[in-house]
């Protein structure tokens, strides 16, 4: 078995984030400005208004999507604000409608009443401005295969005009398209809560106001949590986040180093 | 321990063990992955897009115009035999058309000049610390520009408003760089507590 | 008659999208959701079909063959483990293909990306290195945002966090923002030249 020194930063990894995670522990956190804002959006929506949840992402991001959608998912259920769950991806489908139903049954709210989870529909630009026009015929039946028309709480819900706002809940560039379809052509209220790498990309349109508000990554999901007075495991990874963010900080040092003291003795 | 918490344990170490080398754990692992991913993406757009928008509409309640995008769609199969491969033609023509149709006045109007008007605001509208920021956004685009404008040699102004640029690309590399690392960090933490609580339990 | 006919199809139904962009009339409307709902997204499912079994063909032959024969066996297994389970049991909460989602594809999925974790350690330990001015702003950029998404920025000074919030916000996204606009008008005349017909590399090449 031969070690390389890669595997020692591997290795070095793994027992920070291990000890990090077995120690716990819930940092006292300073919400940022982007939490806060979207925090008050969510508030101020009227309890009974529907906002659409777009789960744009895949399977792979669920450790840190899911904390977001969940903290997202408790404040709208707890505002008494019905969803409309939708998927732009066919891997968001069984982890958003999974989410939703779980979330909802914390705060006793009920399928077809309080939320519905419609599916996925491919090709996001056409799904997009499919429902612009007609929520119903893009999507005739719901995740369930219920019609529809059989929905008590999509009655009245015929396209984005009777939509309070969409949440796009994303791990890639796809809430771009809802910006760019959505918000520019119908007009709609496009709000983020997005995967940490994703942030910086969201950046021009939050300036813009294109978006409305955007959470960003674990910290955002940790954040979010303290504001809604909910505990979960955004809060609880927190730990582990700061000791990873470190250690890669010293490695980046320790590189450095070795790059300077090599080409200072002559030896590079 | 639940049979599937085990089998999404094992599967998980399965995985891990790729970062000591590749190896045949490794690789059946991925493969079922692989697999099993597509079969997912089959099964949802079946029952979620051509159940409901196709095969419900057109047979159930005989909306016969749908024969046309059931006709287009499976012209696309013919790309798998040489002589019939021309007729994929036809649904690409309805993909590529559509997706350039919209295109259009979206990268114009969303991505192009709502980003210019917003990059375009007046001064002295705010403080004195927001005046600076906008100038300094302002500068920031203009040289960033300038630095993929390739069409002049880039020498006295335009080299020193490309250079200039650079390190406003370096922020905003080395800014994506902390962020991406928060991601990935997030993702090992997430594994890291199914590991220790679902799987091991060794915490609560 | 094969070529220009596609082309001439793929030309019509861009102007015609484009057009009923500009207008809010019933009839525009209606053409608008027809052709994104029955032809763009029923087409766009069939091309995923076609991604699915042009995968099964490959790995078919790739057995033929003898290459990676076992790796290829698992992943058919998998192809067709999931249409099998959905059409007996549905793909409801708690049926035999959700389990299979949530226990093996999540897991797998998001372990293969939480990979890159040790490889972006890695590569900071060994590539992350401050040669010139702009790499040395670039790894300072990349430590002020580490430090604050972490608690130790909460634990600094609040100062610390609006600073990096400011370069976030600011000189950072000037650059994306460029970036953004320059890929705007790329896509925009990439868009253009594919209605005009002066993009035709989709066409592919005339077979024999």
């Amino acid at each position: 078995m031969k070690i390389e020194s890669r595997h020692l930063a591997f290795i070095g990894l793994a027992v920070v984030v291990v000890i990090a995670m077995l120690v716990g522990g819930r940092p006292d956190l300073t919400p940022s400005a982007d939490s806060v804002r979207m925090h008050e959006y969510i508030a101020s929506l009227a309890p009974g208004s529907v906002v659409m949840v777009s789960f744009d992402h895949e399977a792979s991001s669920l450790p840190e999507i899911g904390p977001l959608a969940k903290a997202f998912l408790r404040h709208a259920f707890s505002r008494g604000v019905k969803l409309v769950g939708v998927s732009l991806l066919a891997e968001g489908t069984g982890i958003g409608y999974r989410l939703m139903e779980e979330t909802g049954r914390e705060y006793d709210c009920e399928y077809g009443k309080d939320f519905v989870f419609l599916g996925f529909k491919p090709q996001w630009v056409a799904a997009i401005v499919a429902m612009g026009e007609s929520i119903s015929k893009t999507y005739p039946e719901d995740y369930l295969g219920n019609t529809y028309q059989d929905i008590p709480m999509l009655a009245g819900v015929v396209n984005y005009s009777d939509v309070a706002g969409v949440v796009s809940i994303a791990d890639g560039s796809l809430t771009t398209h809802w910006m760019e379809y959505g918000h520019a052509r119908y007009g709609i209220t496009v709000s983020a809560f997005v995967a940490a790498a994703m942030v910086t990309t969201y950046d021009p349109y939050l300036a813009s106001g294109q978006m409305h508000a955007m959470v960003g990554g674990l910290r955002g999901a940790a954040e979010y949590e303290s504001l809604i007075g909910v505990g979960g495991s955004g809060g609880r990874a927190m730990l582990a986040q700061t000791v990873a963010h470190l250690y890669v900080i010293v490695l980046i040092i320790l590189g450095n180093v070795v790059y300077f003291r090599s080409r200072h003795t002559g030896r590079k | 321990m639940d049979f599937g918490t085990l089998i999404a344990g094992i599967l998980t170490l399965a995985i891990f063990t790729f970062l000591y080398r590749d190896n045949p754990i490794y690789r059946a692992a991925e493969s079922l992955l692989i697999g099993v991913s597509i079969g997912y993406v089959l099964v949802i757009t079946w029952t979620n897009t051509l159940m409901d928008l196709l095969f419900h509409p057109l047979f159930r309640r005989g909306d016969w115009p749908l024969v046309i995008p059931l006709l287009l769609g499976a012209m696309m199969f013919g790309r798998f035999y040489r002589r019939t491969g021309w007729l994929s033609r036809f649904p690409m023509a309805v993909l590529i058309g559509s997706g350039a149709g919209v295109a259009i006045p979206a990268m114009l109007d969303a991505r192009t000049l709502r980003q210019i008007s917003a990059t375009v605001t007046p001064l002295f509208a705010g403080s004195a610390w927001a005046d600076v920021s906008t100038i300094i956004v302002l500068a920031g685009v203009i040289t960033t520009l300038s630095y993929f404008y390739f069409s002049r040699e880039h020498r006295g102004a335009l080299g020193f408003s490309s250079k200039t640029g650079t390190y406003f690309l370096m922020l905003f590399f080395g800014t994506t760089f902390g962020y991406t690392v928060m991601s990935r960090m997030s993702t090992f933490i997430g594994r890291v507590e199914f590991l220790l609580t679902d799987f091991l339990r060794l915490t609560g | 008659m094969r070529r220009k006919f596609p082309q001439l199809v793929c030309g019509l139904i861009g102007l015609l999208l484009f057009v009923v962009y500009f207008s809010r009339h019933p009839i525009a409307s209606s053409i608008n959701e027809t052709v994104t709902r029955e032809y763009w997204q029923i087409v766009f499912a069939f091309a995923l079909l076609v991604g699915v079994v042009s995968f099964a063909k490959i790995n078919l032959q790739g057995i033929e063959r003898g290459e990676d024969r076992l790796y290829r066996i698992i992943s058919l297994v998998g192809l067709i483990s999931m249409p099998v389970l959905a059409l007996i049991w549905g793909i409801g909460t708690g049926s035999p293909f959700m389990w299979v989602f949530d226990n093996v594809q999540v897991p797998m999925q998001s372990t293969v990306f939480a990979l890159l974790a040790f490889f972006v350690a890695s590569a900071s330990l060994r590539g992350f290195r401050a040669r010139s001015g702009p790499a040395f702003i670039l790894l300072l950029a990349a430590m002020v945002a580490l430090i604050s998404r972490s608690d130790v920025g909460d634990l600094m000074s609040a100062r610390f966090s609006d600073f990096a919030e400011w370069i976030r916000s600011n000189p950072s996204m000037s650059a994306r923002r460029a970036i953004l606009i320059g890929i705007g008008l790329g896509s925009l005349t990439t868009s253009l030249r594919v209605l005009l017909g002066l993009e035709r590399t989709w066409l592919g090449k005339e077979s024999k």
